[in-house]
């Protein structure tokens, strides 16, 4: 009467809780999944090879188009790299307002993925509340470099301009609105049965297997491993700055959740000491209009609210372009530790650990 | 009544048989292919033969200087003439800009002196350079490097944040350099293990110590043909399991093979491409699909 069968389907490419063109092939026994393999590349643009042909001023344009939710941050990667490359020091000022829009990318980025990871999972009142603050953020990127997503904000050596006159009042008005709003999702999710339910105990992954299969970024913290680059290696002007790095022990999509609301709470405490102590003085370091590179190669990383983002760039000698350049892609990591998260565990449960990785197809694949 | 205007076709187009809508593969500006002629490898024991040599170049140059101005003398006090001006020594030209190049530097840093230590004759070379740690092995001793990173007491070194490659086709002895980028998580350090390659070896997988080498490593050999032995799943990952070119390497041109005949940027309303199109259907021909070689 009964008889089992192992079922293999395909999850997405074309499907809305994949966040873009990412297609897992399933094998099912019943509703638990047996494996899962991820297979990417749809989007696969070529980026680094783009890159190579590109001077190093015109490669932070594609940058935008990889990680598009978060586009400041692999802007602040790019340049902070090429400035590596160069020995370029960057005026103070221009330091402290990167790190201030960066922040704000990452409560944006974060604001994304809270408002698409509860749609996935069934709560569509997040989405819209959400996107409300969001929208206030892209409209600040908007008055600074005129772009909402693909923003190419900094030049290499500093800041094309500084900050457009207003900035910095509508940027408080941003930080006062923000904690109650926080608070507002906070009692829409934190307690609520369902969400707890869906959430609490599901693609649980170690810390030991974080480490080993290369996780970074809000997945790893919230295994327990205190590990944040901005602490660890910082650049811009976060050596300055007093932030915590928020950590919880049970490693599942809940405490994520978690770890991700404290990131935003600690990223509005960074904002508000960068515009408390904004100094004054110029924004752009004296750098040659071409810029010809020495036989160097770096590897610089910064923590984007993915994970760990890292350039690799090889400089020719008397070159304007690269002579190799390679993106480790943050989400492109994560992503292997998906089959560790949810073989044996639900179909359903699939659907939340792809949310809760964060992952951003057009990073994945490049 | 107007003449029926022909369609023109876009300026710059190569004259040729193919017809004056349809784009010739070789002769667009984006598929030339200039080879790279230097080996851009970073390296402390390049860098010094630099310097050396520089400096004998500067100082011939210098002793040149002298002697002709002795020869101008020597003939101006025969000719009865005023002596000509004595040579100034040259100075490097001074910038004034916020740059302050990262030359390599000899390896103070523990960590490398320790693998040193430990890997003995193995290691080709170790150097610092804007503030990293290069550690150069020989290619058979990679997984031996890598078990000692990860195991030693002293190193620690937790997690392998990134593996890649660079295509040096004007190098001689190798072809491919391969960095593995090491992070302590613990100890807050980061080391940048380097192995050179030539065409056709194959170097031993990391996926056995790290298992985040896996997708790396596939991406390595999508993008530059390098396949690594004892690899899980050995296949691409980006590209299509049938593409047969790797995009990374030098000798791939821009825009990449398998892409349409004709130019779209030269024909932004599809004018062009449409008649081109409709033509090509009159006489019979289909047009040359994309295809992937």
């Amino acid at each position: 009467m009964f008889k089992s069968e192992e079922l293999e389907i395909n999850l997405g490419p074309q499907h809305p809780s994949t966040h873009g063109v990412l297609r897992v092939k399933l094998r099912l026994d019943g509703e638990t999944v047996v494996s899962c393999t991820p297979v990417i590349g749809y989007l696969h643009r070529g980026l680094e090879k783009i890159c190579e042909n590109k001077t190093y001023f015109q490669g932070q344009v594609w940058t935008d188009r990889m990680d598009y939710v978060a586009a400041i941050s692999n802007n602040l990667g790019w340049v902070e790299g090429v400035e590596k490359l160069f020995g370029i020091e960057t005026p103070r000022r221009a330091r402290y307002i990167r790190t201030m829009l960066t922040e704000m990318n990452r409560i944006a980025s974060h604001l994304l993925w809270l408002a698409t990871h509860a749609l996935d999972i069934g709560a569509m009142t997040v989405f819209l509340y959400a996107f409300r603050e969001r929208e206030f953020l892209l409209d600040l990127f908007e008055a600074f470099c005129g772009a909402r997503l693909t923003t190419t904000a900094f030049r290499i050596g500093g800041l094309r301009e500084d900050l457009p006159p207003g900035f910095v009042k509508q940027a408080r008005a941003f930080q006062a609105i923000f904690p109650e709003r926080l608070e507002e999702y906070e009692t829409l999710l934190s307690e609520n049965r369902i969400w707890k339910k869906r959430t609490v105990g599901v693609a649980r992954i170690t810390a030991e297997d974080c480490i080993a299969l290369g996780v970074t970024g809000p997945v790893l913290r919230a295994a327990g491993v205190p590990y944040d680059i901005r602490k660890a290696f910082p650049s811009a002007a976060y050596a300055e700055m007093d932030f915590e790095i928020p950590t919880r022990p049970e490693a599942d999509t809940y405490a994520r959740y978690l770890v991700r609301l404290a990131e935003m709470r600690q990223s509005h405490r960074i904002i508000q000491q960068c515009l408390d102590g904004l100094p004054e003085g110029p924004v752009m370091a004296k750098i040659p209009k071409i810029l010809k590179s020495e036989v160097n190669e770096v590897y610089h990383a910064i923590e984007a609210p993915k994970g760990e983002l890292g350039y690799y760039f090889v400089g020719e000698k008397g070159g304007v372009n690269p002579y190799r350049m390679h993106v480790r892609a943050p989400s492109f990591v994560n992503l292997q530790a998906l089959p560790k998260m949810i073989e044996g565990r639900l179909l359903a449960d699939v659907i939340a650990a792809i949310g809760t990785l964060d992952v951003v197809l057009g990073e994945i694949d490049r | 009544m107007s003449e029926p205007i022909e369609p023109q076709a876009p300026e710059g187009a190569p004259e040729g048989p193919v017809g004056p809508y349809v784009y010739d593969y070789a002769a667009s500006p984006q598929r030339q292919i200039v080879l790279p002629k230097t080996v851009p490898l970073p390296s402390l024991k390049t860098y010094e033969a630099e310097v050396v040599a520089q400096q004998a170049a500067d100082e011939a140059k210098w002793k040149k200087m002298q002697a002709d101005y002795e020869v101008a003398k020597a003939k101006a006090e025969a000719e009865g003439k005023d002596a000509p001006k004595p040579p100034v020594k040259p100075v490097p030209r001074k910038d004034d800009n916020d740059m302050k190049t990262p030359w390599p530097q000899v390896a103070k840093d523990p960590d490398l002196l320790r693998l040193q230590q430990l890997l003995g004759e193995q290691v080709e070379e170790i150097f610092e350079q804007a503030g990293e740690l290069t550690c150069q092995v020989r290619k058979e001793a990679l997984h031996e490097a890598l078990r000692i990173c990860r195991d030693d007491a002293d190193l620690k070194y937790e997690m392998l944040a990134d593996q890649t490659g660079t295509h040096y086709p004007a190098a001689k002895e190798f072809a491919f350099s391969l960095v593995y980028h090491l992070t302590s998580i613990s100890r807050r350090k980061r080391l940048r293990l380097r192995i050179l390659v030539p065409e056709g070896f194959e170097p031993e997988s990391a996926c056995s110590l790290y298992p985040s080498a896996n997708w790396m490593e596939r991406e390595t050999y999508d993008m530059l043909g390098i396949r690594f032995k004892d690899h899980p799943d050995m296949t691409r990952i980006l590209c299509p399991e049938d593409w047969e070119a790797y995009p990374l390497r030098k000798e791939y041109p821009v825009v990449g093979l398998g892409q349409r005949d004709i130019d779209f940027r030269e024909d932004r309303g599809g004018v062009l491409m449409r008649i081109a199109m409709q033509k090509a259907g009159q006489m019979g021909i289909n047009l040359k699909q994309p295809t992937a070689d």
